[in-house]
C-alpha cells in the first residue's frame, strides 16, 4: 500500500521510498513509523507526523512511498 | 567592511581574523545568531529558505577580531541543491585555523544530528550551538548536553538566540577551540549508518516527557487540517486585511493626514514664501504638485500607514511559522496553476513589495516556479504602496469599487497563472516541506524587523517619489505636459475615457506603482473613470526598481518583455472596461 492511501490518524511503517534526495535528508527513511495527520483537499499534500515533527509530502511523492499499516 | 553577499566560497579575510562559519539546517535560528553576533540586520523568518546566498559580518570579542559567515541552511551536504553546493564549498575551503559553529535545533534533534555528523566528518574545529532550547523545554524535550558533547566529541552550547543566551559562550569557545584543535581522522559513514548513529545518539541524550500539548502545539496541528484549518486561514486573512485596511484608514485620517496637512505643509509653504516669490519655482515647490506638498503628503500621509501596517502583519505571520501552513492548505489550488503551495509566501510578500518577493523566489525549487511567481507578482499583485493609493482613490468613493479592483486582480492572477503554466517549460517540484513549530514571535526581533522594513520603504520610496513629483510639477508648470497629453490623447481620452491630465499618472507610474494612481486623486473623476484608472494602474509597469530587479535576475530581454506586456494589458483592459461601462450607462 502507498502512504497516500492510508487513512487519517493511521500509523504505518515505511517500507520503501523513492529516490528523492530531499526526502532522505529530511529524515524520511525505511523502517520508520509515521502517522497521517491530515490530507489536504484537491490533490494537496498529506501531512505526516514523525515523532514531534510534521512534514508535508506532495501527493505524487506520497503515492510512491510504500508502507505497511501498523496498529 | 559591511554586509556582503555573493556567490562563491573564497572569502578574503585578514591574517589576524578568525573565520567562523555558521552552518545548520534551515530555520534553526542561524540568521538570528548571525545578527546578534555581528550586530548586523539580516532578515529572519520562521520558514525554510531565509538564507539563500551567504552573508558575512565582523565580530569583536575581547580585542580579538573575527569574520562570521552565515552559510545557507541545508539538510545535508551532498551538494545536490544550490544551497548545499555553497555550504560544501565553504567547508572544503575551510582550514583548521577556522571554526565551524554548527547550529542545531533542539526541538528536532534527529534531523539536525544527521547534518552535525556530516559536518564533523570534515575534521575541522567545530562547536555546536543547541538553539531553541526554550521551545524544546515547553514541548517537554530534555537534552543531556554533557552526554551529547561526549557523543559528538565537541563542545555543545545551549542557546536561546533571540534572548542572547549562550552567544558569548559560543564566541569564547570559538577562540578556545582553534588553539587546541588536533586533527584526528574521522570515519565516514554511509547514509544508513549515519541514521543509525543518529538514532543511537538521540536515544542516549534525549528524553521526551509526555506532556500535555501546549496551546500553540494544538493550534499548530489544527491549522494543518482542512477542518478547522481552512476557516482559520480565512479568519487570519480577514484579520490581516482588517488591520491593514481598517487601521490604515484610521491612522491616515486621524494621525498622518492632519499632521501633514495642518502642520508640515503650511510650514513648508511659509518657509518657501520667505525666499521665493510666486512663479514657476514657487509652484514647483509648494504649488498644486509641489515637491514639498505632494512629495510629503503622498508618501507619508497616504502610503506609509498601509505599508507600515502591512509589514507588521507580514512580519508577525512570518515569525509565527504560520505561512508554511497556509502554503500547505493552498497547495491543492496552486498546483493546478503549476506552482506548489510554498510559493504563497513570495506571493504574499508581493502584496508588500515586488522586490523581496522576486528575490525570495531564489529559494523556490524550480526555475519554472521562479519565473511564474516573478511574473505573477509583477503583473497582477498590487504592492502595499499601491494599495494605499487605491484606498485613497477608491475607498472614499465606494468600498464596492475598491473590492472589485481586488477581485479583478485575483481573476488576473489565476488567469495569468493558467496561461503561464502552459507556456513556461519545466515541471514544478512536488511539495516536500518541514512544517516549523508555531511560535509566539519574539517582540524584540519583530519590532526590529518591522522597523528595518519600514525604513527600507521610506528610503526606497521617498527619493523616487520626490523626483517623480518634482518632475510632475515641472512638466505641469512648463506646459510640456500639455504637449505630451496632446500626443497620447487618442489613447487616454478616446480609448480610456480619462481626462487628458491623466497622462501624468501614466508618466509617473513608470517610476512607482502608486504614482500611477495618486495623480488621479485630484481630477474629480466619475465612478467609471475611477475604475478604469485603477485597472490601468493595477496592470501597468511594475515600477522602475522592479524592472531593475527583473533585469538583474532574468536579463534585459525578459524585463522588457514583461514591461511591454504589462503596458499592453493595462491599456487593453482599461479600454475594454471603459467601453463596456459606457455602453452599460447608455442602457
Ligand atoms: N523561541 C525561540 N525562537 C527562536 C530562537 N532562535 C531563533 N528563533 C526564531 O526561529 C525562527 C527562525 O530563525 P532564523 O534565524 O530565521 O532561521 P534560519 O533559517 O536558520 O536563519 C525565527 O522566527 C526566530 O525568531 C530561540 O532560541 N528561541
Amino acid at each position: 500500500m502507498c502512504l497516500y492511501n492510508l487513512g487519517k490518524n493511521k500509523k504505518c511503517k515505511i517500507e520503501k521510498i523513492p529516490s528523492n534526495h530531499l526526502l532522505k535528508s529530511l529524515g524520511v527513511r525505511e523502517g520508520l513509523t509515521v502517522s497521517i495527520m491530515s490530507k489536504q483537499p484537491l490533490g494537496g499534500p498529506v501531512i505526516i507526523q514523525m515523532g514531534k515533527r510534521s512534514l508535508a509530502i506532495a501527493k505524487d511523492v506520497a503515492e510512491k512511498i510504500h508502507i505497511e499499516e501498523v496498529s | 567592511m559591511g554586509c556582503h553577499a555573493a556567490d562563491g566560497a573564497e572569502v578574503q579575510i585578514q591574517d589576524d581574523e578568525l573565520k567562523i562559519l555558521l552552518i545548520g539546517n534551515p530555520n534553526v535560528g542561524k540568521s538570528v545568531i548571525f545578527s546578534k553576533l555581528t550586530g548586523m540586520d539580516v532578515m529572519t523568518a520562521n520558514y525554510t529558505g531565509t538564507t539563500v546566498t551567504y552573508t558575512m559580518g565582523n565580530v569583536q570579542f575581547i580585542r580579538r577580531k573575527g569574520v562570521v559567515i552565515d552559510v545557507p541552511g541545508t539538510y545535508s551536504l551532498e551538494a545536490t541543491s544550490p544551497a548545499e553546493k555553497v555550504a560544501v564549498d565553504f567547508l572544503n575551503n575551510a582550514t583548521p585555523d577556522d571554526v565551524i559553529i554548527c547550529v542545531l535545533d533542539a526541538t528536532n534533534l534527529e534531523r539536525n544530528l544527521n547534518l552535525a555528523l556530516q559536518v564533523k566528518e570534515y575534521g575541522l574545529p567545530t562547536i555546536f550551538a543547541l538553539n531553541l532550547i526554550d521551545v524544546a523545554e515547553t514541548q517537554g524535550i530534555i537534552i543531556d548536553v554533557e552526554k551529547l558533547e561526549e557523543e559528538l566529541g565537541a563542545p555543545v552550547i545551549p542557546t536561546v538566540a533571540i534572548r542572547n543566551i549562550g552567544l558569548r559562550e559560543l564566541l569564547f569557545k570559538s577562540w578556545e577551540i582553534v588553539e587546541k584543535h588536533d586533527k584526528k581522522p574521522i570515519e565516514k559513514l554511509n547514509e544508513k549508518e549515519r541514521w543509525d548513529e543518529v538514532r543511537r545518539i538521540t536515544n542516549i541524550v534525549q528524553i521526551t516527557e509526555d506532556r500535555e500539548a501546549t496551546f500553540l502545539e494544538k493550534l499548530g496541528d489544527m491549522t494543518l487540517k482542512p477542518w478547522p484549518g481552512l476557516p482559520i486561514a480565512a479568519f487570519v486573512l480577514l484579520i490581516s486585511l482588517g488591520v491593514v485596511v481598517g487601521l490604515g484608514k484610521g491612522l491616515r485620517a486621524l494621525v498622518f493626514l492632519p499632521i501633514v496637512n495642518n502642520i508640515v505643509v503650511p510650514f513648508m509653504t511659509k518657509i518657501v514664501s520667505l525666499f521665493v516669490t510666486e512663479g514657476i519655482l514657487f509652484n514647483v515647490l509648494v504649488g498644486e504638485y509641489g515637491v514639498l506638498v505632494k512629495g510629503i503628503e503622498w508618501p507619508f500621509a497616504l502610503i506609509l500607514p498601509y505599508v507600515f501596517l502591512f509589514y507588521i502583519v507580514l512580519s508577525f505571520l512570518e515569525d509565527s511559522g504560520y505561512l508554511p501552513r497556509l502554503g500547505v492548505l493552498v497547495d491543492g489550488v496552486l498546483s493546478k496553476l503549476g506552482i506548489h503551495g510554498g510559493n504563497i509566501v513570495p506571493l504574499i510578500m508581493g502584496y508588500g513589495c515586488a522586490i523581496p518577493a522576486i528575490l525570495g523566489t531564489k529559494a523556490s525549487t524550480s526555475y519554472k516556479e521562479r519565473i511564474m511567481v516573478s511574473v505573477l507578482v509583477s503583473v497582477a499583485v498590487p504592492c502595499a504602496a499601491q494599495t494605499g493609493a487605491f484606498i485613497s482613490l477608491l475607498g472614499d468613493h465606494s468600498i464596492l469599487l475598491l473590492v472589485s479592483v481586488y477581485i479583478l486582480s485575483f481573476i488576473a492572477l489565476a488567469a495569468s497563472g493558467i496561461i503561464l503554466n502552459k507556456i513556461v517549460d519545466g515541471t514544478p517540484e512536488p511539495m516536500l516541506l518541514e512544517i516549523p513549530n508555531l511560535l509566539m514571535p519574539d517582540i524584540q526581533s519583530l519590532l526590529k524587523k518591522i522597523w528595518f522594513r519600514t525604513k527600507g520603504f521610506m528610503v526606497e520610496a521617498e527619493v523616487p517619489m520626490l523626483l517623480g513629483v518634482g518632475f510632475a510639477a515641472l512638466v505641469a508648470e512648463t506646459g510640456i505636459l500639455n504637449s505630451i497629453s496632446h500626443i497620447v490623447e487618442p489613447l487616454v481620452t478616446n480609448w480610456l475615457g480619462l481626462p487628458k491630465e491623466a497622462t501624468l499618472g501614466l508618466l509617473l507610474g513608470i517610476i512607482r506603482r502608486e504614482l500611477a494612481v495618486l495623480p488621479l486623486l485630484e481630477m474629480n473623476l466619475s465612478t467609471l473613470q475611477l475604475f478604469v484608472g485603477a485597472v490601468v494602474a493595477l496592470f501597468y509597469i511594475p515600477c522602475l526598481s522592479v524592472v531593475g530587479v527583473l533585469i538583474k535576475e532574468f536579463g534585459l530581454k525578459f524585463a522588457i518583455t514583461i514591461s511591454a506586456i504589462t503596458v499592453f494589458i493595462a491599456f487593453l483592459f482599461g479600454g475594454i472596461f471603459n467601453h463596456i461601462g459606457n455602453f452599460l450607462l447608455l442602457l
